[in-house]
């Protein structure tokens, strides 16, 4: 019997270790397409967003040329749309839709959330009606669920004010105790809200309706420089854009660390200084590649 | 009855017996213990009465050494094998082990566990340096004694003490009354006890002379070393050089709630907009520009880099601006590290290799990427320092177009890498010249 024991324990242990050893990195991705330019012609400089959803769209934030950008991937082929140029958004540094196909950007020089409707016409700002002491909010950067309730991320008073479609105040969950900089706030699939705190590279979970933040992983300084955004799957995968480390960086929904995709380059499937990205309902993961001055598409093959 | 020994007429002879195997046993080990530990001590087999006597005769000139006032143990029991192996060794002076090491096959407890801070020359293990292993006129082995020892390394501390008008009293007498040489377990900078404790110990706080000179604000319980530099400073009252303007003036008033008020300490309004009041200028400039730098605009805004009372460094920067950038930047800040002490990177851009980054970046706002002061990191800002006009390898300009990407011209940043590369040389991008060439003439990659 004690034999037997010790023989089982033994092959687990032959068994199961290079599956340990192995289980960093087992991501495995493709490049799809890179994308350069507007419909014109007209070259991206510096995006720094990018939103896509479930209807194949996608929107740029082509931060440096002062202009968001409309396109169409559909059979991995892409259609330029027109551009969307408002005098209230000069600055656009992060993009998102809701469910209705509304376009949201967050003006980087105002920290101000435009509405524009599915055409791109300005519909207004979201205005943060009825928050609680202290009034004062300074936007980072926000996430909008599939119900459309808004989540900004407000890192004057250290908390995500969650709101309404309408963006009236629905509650508040404080940033955690001993957090560094928190740069981006997500919602994943079950509804847990994620925060990405840059400087200790951890993220942080709190569940639908909990009142705080809990580790959901370590510091992952070992795996990544500066991660500064970050989105989920429809499977709950966890992307991060390692800024500095010019990679995506996959996080399992458990904060296991699953592997990279990209790295430092200026050939296409390479990033330089990635701002934010997106996953669309195809598993297509799309990046603005910031430094160089383009939009890259990748596709997790396993 | 319970703990009453047992009858031995009436033990049973097997419990007896048993008695006697245990006794035996015990006797057995304890022979052998003490056989194994005189092996240990004698590993050499050296005569009787030999141990250092035999090491002394050729040694000779440690006969007078260890005459010195402080001698160090095993030197003092002639136990010269306790750290020297006599036959032969991989280690120079012929140690027993690694000479970073051998401190601590003895002394094991000079470092807390998880210690906070800890002498660098500690944590190399290079323990000789201010320790000398055999003998020494100072008490502790120490190779010189009082402050001396240490100045001789912080010469900028040594000149700055030297130089304030100013002195403190415990600076002057020993560095060790406020700092423990090897490791504090919990504060910064080797400290002893965490500031005010360490103050109070000399410091009265409750007298009335110290309530005036704080304009009756209760600040017995801050940290004193937010104004006052424990070093000596050529200020009265030893605060830092660059004092901010309202606290050199003692118009506390300006920026906190009055002294007699319920919250005296909190300040009048929260972040940058308490410091707009009077830096309105820079402050309505920076944010007319594109980005903002994040941290300006959270609770504690300029605070983050810049100390509100006074400061050892310009423009009441909290540390030297290495330090304020590498608090949030510490992997950008190990890049410069790693490529300062590459030895194949001779030629290191000055900004980098003096951790100036303000000499590139703009730290408050900038209308460019990773706030840039200039529109173009290369041809802008690279410029300033080196003319790429008169690049003599390689056409770089913006009409050149990188082939790597079409949006992209061909410029400095194309092969070189402005913030530090770690262990690559000339600032590149890449691990060589050719892996750098064939990036886009690709005719010449070898296959």
């Amino acid at each position: 019997m004690r034999g037997a024991l010790i023989h089982i324990i033994l092959i687990s242990a032959v068994l199961f270790s290079p599956v340990r050893a192995f289980s960093a990195g087992t991501v495995k991705y493709m490049h799809i397409l890179s994308l350069y330019s507007d419909e014109k012609g007209v070259g991206l400089k510096n995006p720094e967003g990018v939103g896509c959803n479930e209807e194949s769209r996608i929107i740029v934030a082509d931060t440096a040329n002062h202009r968001l950008l409309q396109y169409k991937l559909e059979d991995r082929t892409l259609t330029a749309g027109a551009e969307i140029v408002v005098p209230q958004v000069t600055y656009p540094v992060e993009v998102k839709f809701n469910s209705k196909g509304e376009v949201f950007a967050l003006d980087g020089k105002q920290h101000r959330i435009a509405r524009l409707s599915t055409d791109g016409t300005f519909i207004g700002y979201v205005e943060l009606s009825g928050i609680p002491s202290p009034a004062s909010y300074v936007i980072k950067s926000f996430e909008i669920d599939k119900e459309n309730k808004i989540y900004v991320l407000d890192i004057f008073s250290g908390r995500v004010i969650v709101l309404n479609p309408d963006g009236t105040y629905r509650t508040h969950v404080n940033f955690p105790e001993g957090h560094g900089f928190i740069s981006d706030v997500s919602v994943d699939f079950r509804g847990n809200i994620l925060l990405l705190d840059s400087i200790q590279s951890r993220v942080y979970t709190a569940a639908k309706d909990a009142t705080g933040f809990s580790p959901l992983t370590e510091g992952m300084k070992e795996q990544m420089r500066f991660p500064t955004s970050m989105t989920t799957d429809e499977r709950g995968r966890i992307y991060l854009v390692d800024r500095n480390g010019s990679r995506i960086m996959v996080i399992g929904q458990d904060g296991s660390f699953l592997g990279q995709i990209s790295e430092l380059g200026w050939k296409e499937g390479l990033l330089n200084y990635p701002s934010q990205l997106c996953v669309n309902g195809k598993g297509e993961v799309v990046v603005a590649d910031t430094n160089n001055s383009r939009i890259q598409i990748f596709k997790l093959i396993k | 009855m319970r703990g009453m020994p047992p009858d031995r007429k009436t033990m049973k002879p097997d419990l007896i017996r048993m008695r006697h195997i245990v006794l035996m046993l015990f006797f057995i080990m304890c022979v052998f213990m003490i056989s194994v530990q005189a092996s240990t001590e004698n590993k050499f087999r050296l005569k009787p009465g030999a141990k250092g006597e035999i090491c002394l005769k050729c040694h000779e000139p440690f006969k007078e050494k260890l005459k010195s006032a402080f001698v160090h143990t095993p030197v003092k029991n002639g136990e010269c094998s306790g750290c020297h192996n006599p036959h032969t060794s991989a280690e120079g002076k012929l140690l027993d082990t690694v000479s970073t090491r051998i401190c601590d096959s003895c002394h094991r407890d000079m470092v807390p566990e998880n210690a906070h801070s800890m002498h660098k020359l500690v944590a190399e293990g290079n323990c000789v340096q201010c320790h000398d292993p055999h003998a020494s006129g100072n008490k502790g082995i120490l190779v010189k004694g009082g402050n001396e020892l240490c100045l001789d390394c912080h010469k900028e501390t040594a000149d700055k003490i030297k130089a304030a008008r100013f002195k403190h009293k415990p600076v002057n007498e020993n560095c060790m009354n406020c700092h423990n040489p090897h490791a504090s377990g919990k504060l910064d900078f080797l400290l002893k006890e965490d500031i005010p404790a360490l103050c109070i110990k000399c410091h009265r706080t409750d007298s009335p002379a110290f309530g005036r000179q704080h304009m009756n604000y209760p600040v017995a319980a801050s940290r004193c070393n937010a104004c006052h530099d424990s070093h000596g400073s050529n200020r009265p009252a030893i605060i830092f050089e660059d004092v901010h303007a309202p606290v050199a003036e003692k118009k506390c008033n300006q920026c906190h709630e009055e002294a007699g008020s319920q919250a005296p300490l909190a300040t009048k309004k929260k972040g940058v907009e308490l410091c707009r009041g009077c830096h309105k200028d820079m402050i309505d400039t920076a944010f007319s520009k594109n980005r903002v730098h994040w941290p300006m605009l959270d609770r504690d805004g300029c605070l983050n880099c810049h100390n509100a009372h006074a400061a050892r460094q310009k423009k009441l920067l909290t540390g030297t601006v290495l330090y304020v950038c590498g608090k949030c930047h510490a992997d950008t800040v190990e890049l410069q590290h790693i490529s300062k002490i590459n030895p194949k990177n001779p030629g290191l851009c000055k900004p980098v290799k003096e951790g100036d980054c303000v000499s590139c970046h703009s730290p408050h706002a900038s209308d460019y990427m990773l706030l840039t002061e200039k529109p173009s990191m290369s041809f802008d800002i690279c410029n300033k320092c080196h003319d790429w006009k008169t690049h003599s390898t390689h056409p770089v300009g913006e009409k050149i177009i990188d082939p790597r990407n079409k949006n992209l011209s061909v410029d400095c940043i194309s092969c070189h890498r402005a913030c530090g590369t770690a262990n690559k040389p000339a600032m590149s991008q890449f691990e060589s010249v050719t892996e750098t060439c064939i990036q886009c003439h690709k005719e010449l990659e070898r296959r």
